[in-house]
């Protein structure tokens, strides 16, 4: 496939992106005892790019001969042209850059092949029944493995020609409980880049189970927040949210361009001297994050990325076309989900560097407040920076103690003025948004993480009166 | 591949998934031809034209089943295989089933023989015709993101129990997201859509004009107040905060998985007696009219709650029988996916009062067009931030109101909403009035 596609693009009469990629995805749900889902999906074709008087077009097939291919090529450049007549603003072109040739295998001791689907299903039916049979009052139980292993031969006209192999496992578990007709909800997710004993590497499955159990149980007795202004410690989850919702999105360049707040902004103190956060293809400080791409779908080899360092804004995210109307090298971040989809700018693992404080140290030093732990069901975050969260577990903070624990926590506010009230971060990191999907027009395996970081933000509760 | 053929397809991987060791199966055949145009930053960027065929494949070894799907024709017969290597190695279920092939009777009008000639070119020339609308009504508005496509879907669908069903449909769907810039101000993301199955109906300047309309309207945002009283939500809203819930709890496999709350409260009242909720996947014209559903089952039009009584959940083959119900038809999903559940053309039907009405009987209050927040169908806790919003003062609307929060719960909501608009809007495959909540806990930044 990579030398077919070499000398498509070869021959091709304007600049072309020809991307192959074929992906086996397995999926196995179990709810209540019951195997809701066993399922394998197969997607295989090829994506075709192409720039033309200024603009792109783009064509995808799923007939991979010679005549199939190029009959994709003759489709995305009339597309281009077309868009090129009514286009007002053209791209000046594609930065110039080493492109990615050769071959890019997966990195793992375990690969998900050498275990079998009924190992896989036999665990999900574990983790599931130890939840259901583990308090009276959790009524509802699942556990769900899902796996994507994908191979992709990305070749340009300008140079581009890599083989890259890349698996994604992820494993999510569900506990409900009710009492006197209040249900609660706790979810447990993983997810990396990677294999089957690299899965499992930040905690096992049976203490995911655990910890579900005994949130959803402890959930029924919380009450809820005061709304309002209050300090917080958001854990590495939430800072991981907080930099790809609220601030991730915001420096993608092609949403720069449209005029997110970020606009203008290159060099600017917008967060605390204490806050340096980056985007990276590897996955730093710990191995096997799932947003891991060690070459994009441009053909660009992953970077690292300083997006605020000691507070200064200082890079966005870019592709190609974005790096050019820059003047700046592209940091890696065009990323396509299938093969029908265009590459578009996305982070890939966002995160905050790890500072000096020990985490115990945040505590000790702070008055009344919450200590806020994981993402909860859903949020939003808009091109001004506005955010909000929902946080799945919350505690109250009492003189620097955790006492009681609320529930139906949301968080909101500006991210860079969030941000800028960072008076402390802990020295501790990890990865956790493995098991999710950022959504832009289509979806992609980001991930997000840091250390715990102490801020200012608000609330959402209840109103007395 | 003529429609035919895909049909014929189907029938062929029927049979050789019960030849290699199925006791029943069912596949699924779907083309989607489709071209599409979006615009970013007030211009236009990447148009897109796309043909893929899909097949899923349901294997059933007695109580078991395995789901396979595959977009390489050549690939059909070792989907089957792994289709029944899938079922064989999961455990039994006596509720997994094929429905019985009951006729489908067609649908008019699903079809737009104009669509086969609808090329890029022809969506790019209406996403700039979006453009041009929107700079023509205000300069301070930006398009962040907008996109126009067309759509031609085949589907079929063939089972061991003789059904073999094909359908065609057209559909053109148009939206944006736009925000409105005036120096350092921004105002908040406002979302807009639009959609139709004929070229000649396309209608891409009413999405405009609202999103303009509803983003400049947010531009000059002042603090809000926190109070507890009532607020009005706009179709979007009602969209955002209550549905999501509502199609939990009609849900009838999560009914069975006993998440609901309810799960045992048909024929009791779960809303106030003004509300209505219908299902109708026969509906002309709509987003999500077919004849039949992911399972082949006909769709026909179904009251799920009447006057504030639960009359029906949304059920498929699977749910039908371990609850020994009617089968709604309402299976969802494509040829990459299981069947779920899902709905078709949902709505809640028109109340008797205007928009004008609802606002005037509030003293304090507000009304929210959108919502951005968590709602939990568990518990029916909902809470997050308004997006723009107007605090409603002596029954008029006084200003914009930015960094304001709304926290609730739908279930007390639906008991005490005291107002539905009898004017509707369409957000995608839904009919929604204005609605009226009281109590909501409303806190200011």
């Amino acid at each position: 496939m990579q030398s077919l596609l070499g000398e498509i693009a070869a021959a091709a009469s304007s600049w072309v992106e020809l991307r192959y990629h074929a992906r086996r995805s397995k999926r196995l749900v179990v709810r209540n005892g019951k195997v809701e889902e066993s399922s394998s999906i197969d997607l295989i074709g090829v994506g075709v790019r192409s720039f033309v008087g200024g603009a792109f077009g783009f064509a995808s097939t799923t007939d991979l001969s010679r005549a199939g291919i190029e009959r994709a090529v003759g489709i995305a450049q009339n597309t281009a042209a077309a868009t090129a007549r009514a286009k007002r603003n053209r791209s000046t072109g594609l930065a110039v850059v080493d492109l990615a040739r050769g071959t890019f295998p997966l990195q793992t001791d375990d690969p998900l092949e050498n275990h079998s689907l009924e190992e896989k299903l036999e665990l999900v039916l574990k983790i599931d029944a130890q939840i259901r049979s583990s308090n009276d009052c959790v009524v509802s139980s699942e556990a769900t493995y899902a796996e994507m292993l994908d191979e992709k031969v990305i070749v340009t006209s300008d140079g581009a020609s890599a083989h890259i192999f890349d698996a994604k496992p992820a494993l999510r578990v569900l506990a409900i409980a009710e009492r006197d007709g209040d249900q609660t909800r706790a979810l447990e997710t993983l997810g990396v880049t990677g294999g089957w004993s690299e899965l499992f590497a930040p905690r096992a499955p049976e203490e995911m189970a655990e910890r579900v159990i005994r949130l959803a149980v402890d959930q029924l007795s919380a009450k809820r927040p005061t709304g309002g202004v209050a300090q917080v410690i958001l854990d590495p989850e939430l800072v991981g949210v907080l930099s790809h919702e609220a601030i991730g999105h915001t420096v993608e360049a092609d949403f720069v361009l449209g005029g997110a707040i970020t606009a203008g902004k290159l060099g600017v103190q917008i967060a605390s001297e204490l806050v340096t956060m980056c985007d990276s293809g590897a996955s730093e400080h710990v191995p096997h994050a799932v947003g891991e791409t060690l070459v994009d779908d441009e053909g660009v080899p992953a970077a690292r990325t300083v997006i605020i360092e000691d507070g200064v804004l200082r890079s966005y995210l870019h592709n190609r076309e974005t790096a050019a109307h820059f003047a700046v090298p592209p940091t890696g971040n065009a990323r396509a989900y299938t093969y029908s989809d265009e590459p578009l700018v996305r982070m890939t693992n966002t995160y905050i560097e790890p500072g000096e404080t020990k985490l115990e140290d945040l505590f000790a030093s702070m008055g009344d407040g919450y200590y806020l732990r994981g993402f909860g069901a859903s949020g939003q975050a808009d091109s001004n920076a506005e955010f909000m969260f929902g946080v799945r577990e919350a505690w109250r903070v009492h003189d620097g103690r955790i006492t009681e624990r609320v529930r139906g926590v949301t968080i909101s506010g500006n991210a860079f003025e969030t941000l800028l009230s960072v008076d402390a971060v802990s020295d501790d990191f990890r990865w956790e948004q493995g098991a999710g999907y950022c959504g832009k027009g289509q979806p992609a395996k980001v991930d997000g993480g840091g250390p715990h970081v102490r801020c200012t933000l608000m609330i959402g509760g209840e109103q007395s009166d | 591949m003529t429609s035919h053929s895909l049909l014929d397809r189907c029938r062929e991987a029927v049979s050789l998934a019960c030849r290699l060791g199925a006791s029943a199966a069912e596949v699924f055949g779907q083309t989607v031809d489709s071209v599409n145009s979006t615009v970013e930053k007030n211009d236009l960027q990447i148009s897109k034209s796309q043909f893929e065929t899909a097949f899923g494949i349901r294997a059933f070894v007695g109580g078991r089943v395995g789901f396979t799907s595959t977009n390489n024709v050549e690939q059909i017969q070792s989907a089957c295989r792994d289709a029944v290597a899938l079922a064989k190695a999961s455990p039994e279920d006596p509720h997994n089933v094929l429905p019985e092939a009951v006729p489908a009777p067609p649908i008019n009008n699903l079809y737009d023989s104009a669509a086969e000639t609808f090329a890029a070119a022809d969506a790019v020339q209406r996403m700039a015709d979006m453009l041009s609308l929107a700079e023509s009504i205000d300069r301070r508005v930006i398009l962040n993101d907008a996109w126009f496509g067309a759509v031609v879907r085949e589907v079929t669908i063939a089972n061991s129990s003789g059904l073999a069903l094909w359908e065609r449909g057209s559909l053109f769907t148009y939206g944006v997201i736009a925000t409105a810039r005036e120096g350092a101000r921004v105002s908040s993301f406002d979302f807009q859509f639009g959609a139709t199955r004929t070229v000649a109906q396309i209608d891409v300047d009413t999405p405009i004009r609202r999103v303009c309309e509803n983003a400049l309207a947010s531009l000059g945002a002042e603090r809000g107040e926190s109070f507890r009283g009532p607020v009005l939500l706009s179709p979007n809203a009602v969209s955002e905060i209550l549905i999501g819930t509502l199609l939990f709890q009609l849900n009838a496999r999560d009914n069975l998985r006993g998440r609901t709350r309810w799960k045992d409260a048909l024929g009791s009242h779960v809303a106030v007696p003004e509300l209505t909720l219908t299902d109708d996947g026969r509906l002309p014209g709509g987003v999500a009219t077919a004849s039949f559903d992911r399972e082949g089952v006909p769709h026909r039009p179904l009251t799920l709650i009447r006057d504030g009584v639960l009359t029906s959940l949304l059920h498929n083959t699977y749910t039908a029988h371990a609850t020994r119900s009617k089968n709604t038809g309402h299976a969802l999903g494509s040829a990459r996916s299981v069947p779920s559940i899902g709905p078709t053309n949902l709505a809640i039907l028109p109340g008797n009062a205007s928009v004008d009405d609802l606002l005037s009987d509030m003293q304090r209050g507000l009304l929210v067009r959108r919502f951005s927040g968590n709602v939990d169908p568990i518990s029916g806790d909902f809470s997050g931030a308004v997006k723009a919003a107007h605090l409603i003062e002596r029954g008029r609307l006084t200003h914009a109101v930015s960094g304001t929060l709304i926290a609730g719960n739908v279930f007390d909501a639906l008991k005490s909403l005291s107002g539905i608009s009898e004017s509707r809007e369409h957000v995608y495959n839904l009919t929604l009035p204005y609605v009226r909540l009281e109590n909501v806990s409303v806190t200011a930044d």
